[in-house]
């Protein structure tokens, strides 16, 4: 496989975080009480909103502010609605996955990517490459698998474009 | 200036404010005579205006150490002495801890946050060392937890922007076999199970790189990789009294903590012994299982650059059906090439088709997204 080939990669999405307000206080009780699906958490208070339709986990404070996890799409994130107008929607974090087809040879993947690679496997598995510029973490397993954290879609894509050809490099020979 | 008054000395009027450090003065440019000096103390007024500088924004905390840090610091040099560590160690871990406490986020953290820095600093100075320290021995040594241990690592090595090298595997196979207690006959340990050290040593060695380089080690501890080398490299030495014995067994005689991945590593390793067991033709025709493959582990070890690069040609290795009666042709089984043309079973087929619903909510998102680049995301 050459290294300068366009090599079509699926990257998974598999949760996307984005936070919103409500433009109004919101009565937290009123809900715990009346919602279906709610875990109320009073010692912090909040209320933990769990949906299965759009399988997400809502979290709501009185201030109006709500943040989302656990959405597949940034389609199905908001899809969540009460029925008051909700301002400020913003993507926090889109975690996304993705496969190559070879698997890694971390040490040396990490010798050859210092200051931007940080590989403990003592304590986790997995490369720790964080990308400065687009504000990415990836996660790089030695099977080839790699995870990527991102602020929204199109830097997790630009980040796994940017970690290939030194992911490349470490390749394990097939023989 | 003009207008202030007269020199005594020369009469000039060319006075000027100058301060002499911190005292204001009065002096003539001519003659340089200092005709009026400000006062030395404040008056009573003047100190009313006074603001106090809390000690956090003063100096004063980077002059002196504080007792905090002495503590820490002391706990530093015990750790390196009961640790053994040569004592050049100790001035660096002592200079990082010093290093570390500069920055206000560790001098405001609690306190078992600094215990645990201490730990940090020496694995550091360890590590730079190549000396074999791993994070469990000194979380156990500061009964600290080990994802506390983690955090705080993670946290000063950002901040001191050091470049810490990985952990040294030989290195940490010497020290690790050396603790095993099998070296010496006593109550517990039978003559036979005494094993020599340096033949021990240089077998658990071949073993671990042999791990190393067929991808046992990658990404996981490496400790209970040690542990099962030690176990068959000690077993291999002399198979006839020791296949009886149980990794558990062995650990609870050379006075060793059995690490719980130790069995799996164990039976990684064996599988790979019997696929390069494969590749030899005496060996083929015994039909190994994993007990008899240890009697025949110095042989393996021995051959094991070419045995390795055979047995894992092409990423597969060879099925057993060789020595079978009629000899079939069975095609090696594609593990990294993926063609595209394998057949699907009906039950995976389910996974890759979408369901009308999905396929609509895969429309909407894409317009979506479509809509949602065309504007620019608030920063």
């Amino acid at each position: 496989m050459d290294a300068d080939s366009d090599v079509a990669l699926d990257i998974l999405i598999t949760n996307v975080v984005c936070v919103f307000r409500t433009r109004c206080h919101l009565n937290l009780r009123k809900i715990a009480l009346e919602g279906a699906n709610v875990i109320y958490k009073r010692d912090v208070g909040k209320v933990l909103m769990k949906l299965r339709k759009p399988r997400i986990t809502a979290t709501i404070w009185s201030s109006g502010k709500i943040i989302c996890t656990g959405a597949t799409s940034l389609l199905c994130s908001s899809k969540l609605g009460f029925q008051v107008i909700f301002t400020d929607f913003k993507v926090v974090n889109v975690l996304a996955v993705c496969n190559m087809p070879f698997e890694i040879r971390l040490p040396e993947f990490t010798k050859n990517n210092r200051p931007h690679a940080s590989y403990e496997p003592e304590l986790h598995p997995a490369v720790c490459y964080r990308i400065k510029s687009l504000r990415a973490t990836l996660q790089i397993f030695s099977t080839g698998s790699i995870t990527v954290t991102g602020p929204n879609v199109k830097a997790v894509a630009t980040a796994v474009e940017q970690i290939y050809p030194f992911v490349f490099e470490s390749r394990k020979e097939i023989l | 200036m003009p207008g202030r008054g007269r020199c005594p000395d020369c009469g000039s009027t060319e006075l000027v404010e100058d301060s002499h450090y911190s005292q204001s003065q009065l002096v003539c440019s001519d003659c340089g005579c200092v005709v009026t000096e400000g006062v030395l103390t404040t008056t009573f007024s003047d100190e009313g205006n006074l603001r106090e500088v809390t000690y956090s924004r003063s100096t004063g905390e980077n002059e002196q150490i504080s007792r905090s840090q002495q503590r820490g610091l002391r706990r530093v040099r015990d750790l390196c002495r009961v640790l053994q560590l040569p004592p050049t160690f100790e001035d660096t871990a002592v200079a990082y801890y010093q290093q570390a406490y500069r920055h206000s986020g560790i001098r405001a953290a609690r306190l078992q946050k600094k215990e645990v820095l201490v730990g940090c600093c020496v694995l550091i100075t360890c590590r730079q060392h190549n000396w074999p320290l791993t994070m469990g021995a000194i979380c156990t040594l500061l009964y600290a937890d080990l994802d506390v241990f983690s955090s705080i690592y993670m946290q000063i090595v950002k901040l001191l922007g050091l470049d810490v090298p990985s952990l040294c595997l030989a290195e940490l196979v010497k020290t690790y076999c050396s603790s095993f207690k099998l070296f010496q006959a006593s109550p517990s340990v039978p003559a036979k199970y005494v094993e020599d050290k340096e033949k021990m040593l240089s077998r658990t060695l071949q073993l671990v790189e042999l791990a190393n380089e067929t991808w046992l080690v990658t990404g996981r501890h490496p400790l209970p990789v040690i542990t099962a080398a030690t176990f068959l490299a000690w077993q291999s030495l002399q198979p006839a009294d020791r296949l009886s014995c149980s990794l558990a067994r062995f650990c609870k005689l050379a006075n060793v903590d059995l690490p719980y991945p130790a069995s799996s590593r164990l039976q990684e390793l064996l599988a790979v012994l019997l696929r390069m067991a494969e590749q030899l033709a005496w060996l083929r025709v015994l039909r190994l299982d994993k007990r008899s493959v240890v009697k025949h582990i110095g042989d393996l070890l021995q051959h094991r650059h070419s045995l390795v690069r055979l047995a894992f040609r092409d990423g597969t290795a060879e099925v057993e059906t060789r020595g079978k009666e009629p000899p079939r042709i069975c095609p090696a089984p594609p593990v990294s090439t993926v063609t595209g043309d394998e057949n699907i079973s009906d039950s995976e087929i389910e996974q890759y088709l979408r369901t009308p619903q999905e396929v609509r909510d895969f429309q909407r998102a894409q317009a979506a997204r479509q809509a949602a680049t065309s504007v620019p995301n608030p920063p």
